[in-house]
């Protein structure tokens, strides 16, 4: 048997019960299932669950050393697989492939700046609770209640910057915009490690400013939707 | 899922261990043209069919092997991002001479230059064989213009890799033509 190229985690196929559903928003809501004795994984990474015969990738947003497994879900109208877990009875077992991906933290010299819109936030939960911090991140949402994961943050970033699109009821403690409004406006020049992950239009966006603006800087990236 | 991001529409892309870069950096001239080395060895599996497992699975295996050394090449030999790739090993070298030995063992001496062709399967693994010299070509002149000194191991073992694949794609050629019966063509002045 030779030996494999990639060392890190191996995928495999496990089988998972589901434990808890907690309501984060209105549209939002964390899982929590129990975590195969011999799964392994690394903050950042996502699994592939399987319901009936629907297929979705979610990043984990627990952390390796906690017992159990946590998935952060947004409850997409006419999402087959998210309305499914949204009322999914708790004790209901699912099967899931992975660990998958490499939107792993690599410490280095220069500043970490994490850009997550909406459910992009959780591989960073994961790297949260895992011990990673003073990072800044800057959460993109449409509007406050979509802000779950701020206690998590808070105590963990060097700076958290939400940054919410809707107009509406602001309140100082926001920035009121798009993540690259922030970025353009108040990132001092030079040399960071970003971390992007959501909208493929975010990462388009981000990237071509972080050549502007930021040239020479590091760039990972996981496009979730 | 849609696969386009759009961030390389400016010509730039981005590597594993996270720099951007010119999409015409010698870098990714390398990586590309393994890129296109791999597609051929697929094409020659193709034609080789399934019915003919031992072969495909190796060349299989070598193609997982190319998108190692791919890995390698995007990424730079002092990112973190390097823990997370093994490389290429003195045992992928002589999984390769190994293989080659066999298959000379099973076929007819040489006794001149041999035009390129015959079945399809020796038609690709000659296609495959030119590639793979240009690739390594392409990683030598990257190599040259990256590293002053000495390139790392991680570098150096592949390129021995692809030189060595070279040599097996040449007789994976005629041994096709040997598989499929198929008489080879000699060079004639």
């Amino acid at each position: 048997m030779r030996k494999r190229s990639f060392v890190e985690t191996k995928a495999e196929n496990y089988t998972s019960e589901l434990i808890e559903r907690r309501w984060l928003s209105n549209k939002s809501f964390e899982i929590t299932l129990t975590k195969p004795k011999y799964f392994r994984y690394i903050p950042g990474q996502w699994i592939r669950l399987s319901h009936r015969t629907v297929e979705r990738d979610y990043s984990l947003v627990s952390s390796p050393t906690d017992p159990n497994l946590a998935l952060c879900i947004r409850n997409i109208e006419r999402g087959i697989l998210s309305a499914g877990l949204s009322n999914t009875p708790v004790g209901s077992r699912f099967n899931f492939n992975g660990p998958h991906g490499y939107f792993t933290y690599r410490p280095s010299t220069r500043p970490a700046v994490f850009v997550a819109t909406g459910t992009g936030a959780a591989p960073f939960v994961s790297m949260a609770r895992s011990g990673v911090n003073g990072f800044v991140l800057l959460h993109g949402v449409h509007s406050a209640e979509d802000l779950y994961y701020t206690g998590v943050f808070q105590s963990t970033a060097k700076q958290y910057v939400p940054c919410i699109s809707e107009t509406d009821s602001l309140s100082d403690a926001y920035f009121r915009g798009r993540v690259t409004d922030y970025l353009r406006k108040n990132l001092a020049a030079g040399l960071y490690d970003f971390y992007l992950c959501g909208r493929r239009e975010m990462i388009r966006d981000v990237t071509f400013l972080v050549d502007e603006k930021f040239a020479g800087s590091l760039i990972f990236t996981e496009t979730f939707y | 899922m849609k696969i386009y991001t759009g961030t390389g529409d400016r010509g730039k892309t981005s590597l594993f261990s996270g720099q951007r870069l010119s999409k015409a950096d010698k870098r990714i001239e390398a990586y590309g043209d393994m890129d296109e080395l791999n597609s051929i060895i697929g094409a020659l599996v193709a034609s080789l069919g399934p019915e003919y497992s031992d072969p495909v699975e190796e060349l299989q295996q070598i193609q997982s092997d190319l998108f190692t050394i791919s890995a390698l090449l995007a990424t730079t030999p002092d990112s973190p991002s390097m823990d997370t790739i093994t490389g290429i090993g003195q045992e992928h070298i002589e999984f390769l001479e190994n293989s080659i030995d066999r298959m000379v063992d099973a076929l007819p001496e040489l006794k001149g230059f041999i035009l390129p062709g015959g079945h399809s399967a020796a038609a690709w693994a000659h296609m495959a064989r030119t590639v793979c010299r240009r690739t390594e070509r392409r990683i030598v002149s990257f190599l040259d213009a990256s590293f002053k000194m000495q390139a790392p191991d991680s570098y150096q073992r592949s390129l021995i890799y692809i030189n060595r694949l070279s040599d097996y794609l040449f007789i994976a050629a005629r041994y096709c033509n040997h598989l499929f019966d198929v008489s080879e063509k000699l060079w004639k002045k």
